[in-house]
């Protein structure tokens, strides 16, 4: 059995490695592996010190700094005890959701290929745990390799790269076994009759009971403290290290500490002296889950269906719902049977989005927002945070603006696969394109407008230097950019949206299942494809603003001036966007999805 | 009616359809076959308005297909052989949407006989991922005839439906082309041929071998033997490979 998984894995390994490296024949593949690899490189394996650079982690570079400057600093090893209780309570907070959140049947994570393969096959139920278990060793590794590359760069850490790695497969592994062994329990309980909601009281009520008991036995004196202006956490850290080492909490953690001990050990001694804890907590963990296995079968099969329809709607170019999850809807308005087809359109994509993007909800959140602006300007102590909150909502704003088109995709990239009957439709192509846009773009428009909203009402001016940001050019500004927001949501969408049209095959490569370096790359070619055009449509329109605002500010005045002036970068960017989408609408009539498959 | 005159569809360097003419007039329903690759599915795409010829004149009720295609368009409707639904529209919810797209004002007074026509009127709030793939396949035709089209592609109707489904899709193609609309279907399976069609296009590597009545190219291929099975037409017709 174990040789036909290592074969399975193996050979699966080797065929995709092969696969991976013919397709790089194709343009679109090289060019991505060029700037994946690339982008790799500079930003992870070079500060390694792959080549050219001195061969320190972050923590000898410290204590190398530390010698050279006379300066106090903190070594890795300092960091231990801090780091290690901190990793611990996480691990607690992680293996206590495992307990509460459950609300299936134990299911283990199998792919159909396995289930029309391996259920069949003459293997027992334990067999198949192993087989699970191991098989998710070598995802646990391949995570395992990506984190060390994040968190080797983390200056309070020992130890090496090698170390990192199997620091952080220890922890992957422990999650892994504790959430099977878990699920395998729960299940067994659930089957004698405990209910979801008594057993989540039960555990909440365990591990409450052994905090509210450590907090009390703590000692006197070390309550946590909050940062005051000059931010000092040594009080909180203080308190989070007395709280781990109290009983009962410190006997409940020290599993946890085992399984953090080798990711957090400082040096090559550190780490051998933590391997035989964290092993025996893995052993322990292992010998758990295949006592504990129940009948998950149905469960697999089930999880397994899913998990393919989310892959396929993923593929698809849907990535925010699971169609075998979805309930029906009510529909977000009523749809009669004549007037413009594109809203059709948008009724039909609301209807695929999440049921919370509504009218109502949307006008729930905005009195929210304004009556929460009213409340805190009224108080003397929180108002101080105001113009922190308002900084915050320009650049929730600006996120959205940025990122928003790569969520709300409830567009042509999701209808892509629907390409041949909408090609049917008696409609334009620039209909059909300006009607899939519609819901993004009322989408984005909405969460802009409640971004604008919190930041007009709470952004206010803090030194003598913005002084000439009065009241009422404040208000100007926010309802510029509310009247700009739709054109400019708009804007960034026709870029994604041309993305699908103009280089299907591009963006077919881009939703391929899987990561490494070409599927990053092309990842990254689009991101900054999108920044660069949006760049370069909103130029003219940039230019002419702020010409027109120079020019009036001195004839009517800077109020006045902005709304002038935005409603004639709104002219320009209507203009634009228009232009996009007859554009787009001529190269969907053109879009042969069956030749761009042959290709 | 449909009428395709010098029909030539390339992908790159491969024809996929070479020269190709026909014309199908109201009431008759033609069978387009043909071994695997010969065109048949870039042909009904092309006849629907899904890809763009390479050249030649596609008119569909009279309308230049290239110079006018949304009054073409109006007029035909298009059941692929996997039907394609959007995953979070109902059943009701799908027919209310193509009732706006194609401007159908009594679209619910149109949709409830569908939907009883095809059984799935008890599927009404069901969502696609609840349905059978038989059901999504009737979901799928009731949508394509809500607005009453006067020309009709089938691309293997009969994919995924049960014996009965299948009575009733060959009863509901032949009732349609009794009520005058004009049909063109593709399919492996030359019994259901033999049943539905009144004409019969026979296909090979994108060109066509014979066109006519099934009397027509039964009498071609049949060299003076009587009773003669479509399928041992097709043999003789395609030579028995698809090359």
């Amino acid at each position: 059995m174990l040789g036909a998984l290592l074969y399975l894995r193996l050979t699966s390994f080797r065929n995709g490695l092969l696969s991976r490296l013919r397709r790089l024949r194709q343009p679109k593949y090289l060019i991505g592996a060029i700037v994946g690899f690339a982008y790799l490189w500079f930003f992870f394996f070079r500060p390694m010190g792959a080549v050219g650079a001195p061969r320190h982690s972050p923590g000898e570079a410290l204590a190398l700094a530390e010698a050279a400057t006379g300066t106090a600093v903190l070594l890795p090893a300092d960091w231990v005890p801090l780091s290690t209780a901190i990793g611990a309570l996480a691990l607690l907070v992680f293996f206590t959701l495992m307990w509460v959140i459950p609300t299936e049947r134990a299911a283990l994570g199998f792919t159909e290929a396995e289930i029309a393969f391996l259920f069949p096959a003459p293997i027992t139920r334990r067999g198949l745990v192993h087989f699970q278990l191991l098989s998710t060793q070598f995802r646990s590794l391949a995570g395992a390799t990506i984190m060390m590359l994040f968190s080797h760069r983390w200056t309070f850490l020992g130890g090496n790269a090698l170390t990192h790695a199997l620091g952080w497969w220890f922890v992957f592994s422990a999650l892994n076994l504790h959430l099977n062994g878990a699920r395998f329990t729960l299940t067994r309980l659930a089957d004698g009759g405990l209910g979801l909601w008594p057993r989540r009281v039960a555990v909440l009520a365990l591990v409450g009971a052994v905090i509210a008991v450590t907090v009390w036995r703590m000692p006197a004196g070390a309550p946590p403290q909050a940062p005051g202006a000059d931010p000092d956490l040594r009080p909180i850290t203080d308190w989070l290290l007395a709280l781990s080492n109290t009983a009962p909490l410190t006997w409940l953690l020290w599993p946890f500490r085992f399984v953090v001990g080798p990711f957090l050990a400082p040096d090559a001694l550190g780490f051998f002296l933590a391997l035989g804890p964290a092993l025996a907590v893995l052993g322990l963990h292992y010998y758990w889950v295949v006592r504990a296995v129940s009948a998950f079968e149905d469960s697999s099969v089930d999880a397994a269906q899913k998990r393919a329809a989310r892959i396929a709607a993923w593929r698809s170019g849907q990535s925010v719902r699971s169609p075998g999850d979805a309930k029906p809807q009510r529909p977000p308005f009523a749809l009669a049977g004549t007037g413009r087809p594109e809203l059709a359109f948008l009724w039909k994509n609301l209807l695929s989005t999440w049921p919370w993007f509504t009218g109502r909800v949307f006008l729930g959140c905005a009195a929210v927002i304004v009556a929460a602006g009213l409340w805190l300007g009224s108080q003397p102590l929180p108002r101080g945070v105001l113009p922190g909150i308002g900084a915050m909502a320009v650049m929730f704003a600006a996120y959205t603006l940025i990122v928003g088109p790569q969520f709300a995709r409830q567009d042509i990239r999701s209808d892509l696969a629907n390409a041949d009957i909408l090609k049917t439709y008696p409609l334009a192509g620039w209909q059909i394109v300006l009607g899939e846009l519609l819901a993004p773009t009322a989408i984005l428009t909405g969460i802009l407008w409640l971004a604008l909203l919190a930041a007009g009402i709470t952004f206010q001016p803090t030194s003598e230097r913005m002084a000439w940001l009065t009241p009422g050019l404040r208000v100007a500004l926010t309802a510029a950019l509310a009247l700009l927001a739709p054109a400019l949501a708009a804007l960034q969408l026709l870029v994604p949206n041309a993305a699908a049209l103009v280089f299907p095959g591009w963006f077919q490569a881009s939703r391929t299942r899987g990561g490494g370096p070409e599927m990053i790359g092309q990842r990254m070619i689009f991101f900054f494809a999108q920044l660069l055009t949006m760049l370069f449509a909103l130029l003219p329109a940039a230019a002419l603003g702020a010409a027109l605002v120079f020019i009036f500010q001195w004839l009517v005045g800077a109020v006045v001036a902005v709304c002038l002036t935005a409603v004639a970068v709104l002219a320009i960017l209507v203009a634009e966007v228009w232009c996009g989408i007859w554009l787009l609408g001529q190269q969907f009539e053109r879009l042969e999805i069956s030749a761009e498959n042959r290709a | 009616m449909i009428e395709a005159e010098s029909l030539c569809k390339r992908y790159g360097s491969f024809t996929a359809v070479r020269d190709l003419s026909l014309v199908v007039r109201p009431g008759e329903v033609l069978g387009l076959v043909g071994p695997n690759g010969a065109g048949k599915t870039s042909t009904l795409r092309c006849l629907a308005g899904i890809i763009p010829a390479t050249s030649g004149t596609l008119r569909i009720a009279g309308h230049d297909l290239a110079a006018d295609p949304v009054a073409a368009k109006r007029k035909l409707a298009f059941f692929p052989d996997e039907p394609r639904l959007f995953d979070y529209l109902t059943v009701r919810q799908h027919l209310n949407f193509v009732a706006r797209i194609y401007g159908v004002a009594d679209h619910e007074a149109r949709a409830q006989p569908l939907l009883e026509e095809f059984e799935i009127a008890d599927k009404a709030d069901r969502l696609p991922g609840e349905l059978s793939r038989g059901m999504k396949q009737k979901l799928a035709i009731a949508c394509g005839l809500l607005h009453a089209p006067q020309v009709m592609f089938f691309d293997e109707p009969l994919t995924g439906l049960d014996p009965l489904g299948i009575r009733r899709m060959k009863n509901s193609i032949l009732q349609r082309a009794r009520d005058g609309a004009t049909i063109v279907l593709s399919s492996h399976l030359l019994h259901l041929l033999e049943e539905v069609c009144s004409h019969v296009l026979i296909l090979k590597k994108g060109e066509k071998i014979a066109d006519g009545t099934l009397a027509e190219v039964a009498a071609r291929f049949s060299a003076g033997e009587t009773g003669v099975s479509l399928e041992e037409i097709f043999i003789r017709a395609t030579g028995g490979s698809e090359n």
